[in-house]
């Protein structure tokens, strides 16, 4: 969801990148349906392959022979770096749960999520209530899904 | 009609109080990403054991349409669809959180599930037996068409870019080919990862492609979730009421498209939301705003979503094949119960059956008070918890969701890259929905597609299988008008503009 707010040329270019990029996923797509026994198995994705091959190039095309710059939604205020460490923290997540089980690392997670997101200056008051809430809202959900819901969270190998 | 003692028997306080507690029940877990309404029937089914099979039945309709709409909250507040019925409510309801209106477009949705449920409620109260046989004219080639149909909505959804539409669309159909062939059991595009055999989980996927990109951008910047209006403006109800009644024949419409796909099996409540939505901003005088935060396109979605509820009770009760996947989880309870179900229930156990319709009314009517209530709440802990609560809150149900599916960490790794690739897909134009769109048409697609291909190829009738048959036909039609009428009548309205000048 972002908005387009300045005009870059080089997106352009972007767009033909990813344009080669789909054609090589239709390609590798194709190959792998030539190891497929049954021709039902195959034609259908060989088919999308093939048309998915043949619309990038009409994109790389449209591109190509008439160049518009494209909508760049970028924010100069944006940070990078916190949108890479949710993605990171978010898999650390998966990580962990094997081995520490569902309730610890989705503790160490929602904190570290927390610390992520947060703008605000962390006030003595922030300290204290934010990490009881972080600890009441997981327990909250493990309850709800563990018990009620009666989902098998993994329990951790650490604690087994 | 069946008479007036069967409304007495489904108004004991017994069944008012279950129907309300199915209703809470489906709306709260409904509206948690990852917990279909298909999960919620089947989580709470136990309950319904030791009741009277009337009972049992009315709890299980109260938790199924509770969970059906409850989708429309997660669908409108975090561009997230609680449950994949509610995809097309992403659409429209999303940017109108955005720019201030979610507690209208809540109301809005409670006001055409409300409506959408009691229209599928009627069709099988009053038309049951013969709407069951248009299940049964049904076959693969014409539910390859119904997929195309819905494939249809990518040109409108792409945004200034119908080929950046088309190729996400078939990016998300081979996502769908991944794993186990459905018709061969081939493997497909798994390049021998164990944990790809078991396909790309639907819920997931939807889950990480729209509901990463939001977390992803909220995090990058200081700025509020939604805006926030600092008046205190209630309900909203009657705004939201003229807007429905100005819409009303639309509302109709879409009800009566989700009661006709809720009847058909295997099709379920997100292609009901799709064709209604392709269908309202086909027919809509406003079609250029679909997509914008049109509230027509959340009223169609939401009807359609709900009446499908009503819709595929018909195949099931009448013929004993589930209209939707919910429903396959009520028929095994109703089995349990001892209720044979087909042609002769509605004469035999015509007290159970009559008895189950008016509760289903009655937990559609509780939908009303409960789901304006919850929205309510629901919207103004959106709005006023904080960013650094808001987001590892949200990210956190997005984990337990999509583990809780298949109880799958891998599922949640897959959710998690996907959402990462969606959005930046999106940075260069190619907007997630077109592959929402593949992933979940591509199956039913495929299948519907070879399914077909064989039976034309062994009978030496191709050309026939796919273009002469009489429903087939009509979808064509639908899909063509679908494509060009836009383009149609703006020739229209250009030539009649050229004419008078």
């Amino acid at each position: 969801m972002t908005s387009s707010k300045e005009i870059s040329p080089a997106r352009d270019m972007a767009s033909v990148v990813m344009a080669c990029l789909f054609i090589v996923l239709g390609v590798v797509a194709l190959w792998d349906t030539t190891n497929m026994m049954d021709s039902d198995s195959s034609v259908f994705p060989r088919a999308i392959a093939i048309v998915m091959i043949l619309l990038s190039i009409a994109l790389i095309v449209q591109k190509l022979v008439y160049p518009a710059a494209a909508k760049n939604g970028a924010d100069a205020r944006a940070s990078t770096i916190r949108r890479i460490v949710l993605v990171a923290v978010m898999l650390l997540c998966c990580g962990l749960m094997p081995w520490l089980g569902f309730l610890i690392s989705g503790i160490i997670t929602y904190l570290l999520l927390m610390l992520v997101a947060m703008y605000d200056t962390w006030t003595p008051v922030k300290k204290i209530i934010y990490p009881l809430i972080a600890v009441s809202v997981v327990l909250g959900f493990y309850g709800l899904f563990a018990h009620l819901l009666q989902v098998p969270l993994p329990t951790g190998i650490l604690f087994d | 009609m069946p008479g007036i003692d069967y409304i007495f028997a489904a108004l004991t306080p017994l069944n008012l109080l279950l129907a309300l507690i199915g209703v809470i029940a489906g709306t709260v877990i409904g509206s948690l990403p990852g917990l279909t309404a298909t999960m919620a029937v089947a989580v709470l089914v136990p309950l319904t054991f030791s009741m009277e099979p009337a009972s049992a039945l009315i709890m299980m309709g109260a938790i199924y349409t509770g969970a059906i709409y409850g989708g429309a909250y997660s669908a409108i507040l975090l561009n997230t669809p609680g449950t994949p019925s509610a995809i097309a409510t992403t659409f429209d309801g999303f940017p109108m959180a955005k720019q201030g209106k979610g507690d209208l477009a809540i109301t809005l949705a409670c006001i055409a599930s409300v409506t959408g449920g009691l229209v599928g409620a009627a069709f099988l109260l009053m038309l049951a037996p013969p709407l069951a046989r248009v299940a049964l004219a049904f076959g693969p080639v014409e539910y390859f068409w119904l997929a195309i149909f819905g494939l249809t909505l990518i040109s409108a959804l792409s945004e200034g870019n119908l080929l950046k539409g088309l190729i996400g669309a078939c990016f998300g159909l081979l996502l769908a080919c991944v794993g186990v062939a459905e018709i061969s059991a081939d493997i497909r595009f798994t390049f021998g990862n164990q944990v790809l055999i078991g396909g790309i989980e639907t819920v997931s996927a939807l889950i990480g492609l729209y509901c990463v990109p939001v977390l992803i951008d909220l995090v990058a910047t200081p700025d509020r979730h939604l805006k926030v209006t600092h008046v205190p403006r209630g309900f909203r109800f009657l705004e939201a009421s003229a807007i429905a009644w100005r819409a009303k024949f639309s509302l109709l419409r879409s009800s009566v498209i989700g009661t006709l796909v809720g009847i058909l099996p295997g099709a379920g409540g997100s292609i009901a939301g799709l064709v209604a939505y392709s269908e309202a901003r086909r027919s809509s005088s406003r079609s250029e705003n679909f997509g914008h935060g049109e509230p027509e396109g959340i009223m169609a979605t939401e009807s359609a979503n709900n009446a499908t509820v009503g819709g595929g009770f018909i195949p099931t009760l009448v013929l004993g094949i589930p209209g939707t996947p919910p429903d396959a989880v009520i028929l095994g309870a109703l089995l349990i119960q001892g209720i044979r179900t087909g042609p002769s229930l509605f004469a035999e156990g015509g007290s159970i059956v009559y008895t189950f319709i008016y509760g289903l009314f009655l937990a559609t009517l509780l939908m009303l008070p409960v789901g304006l209530i919850i929205g309510r709440y629901a919207y103004k802990a959106i709005i006023t918890i904080p960013k650094a609560m808001l987001v590892p809150t949200v990210a956190f149900m997005t984990i337990i969701g999509t583990y809780a599916i298949r109880n799958s960490i891998s599922d949640v790794v897959i959710m998690i890259l996907l959402g990462s690739v969606g959005w930046v897909l999106n940075r260069f134009g190619f907007s997630p929905s077109p592959i929402v769109l593949g992933l979940i048409l591509g199956s039913i697609a495929e299948q519907g597609f070879v399914q077909a291909w064989t039976i034309g190829a062994a009978t030496g009738e191709l050309p026939k299988m796919f273009f002469g048959r009489p429903i087939s036909l009509a979808i064509i039609m639908f899909i063509l008008l679908s494509l060009f009428y836009p383009l149609i009548r703006k020739r229209w309205i250009k030539f009649r503009t050229e004419n008078r000048q």
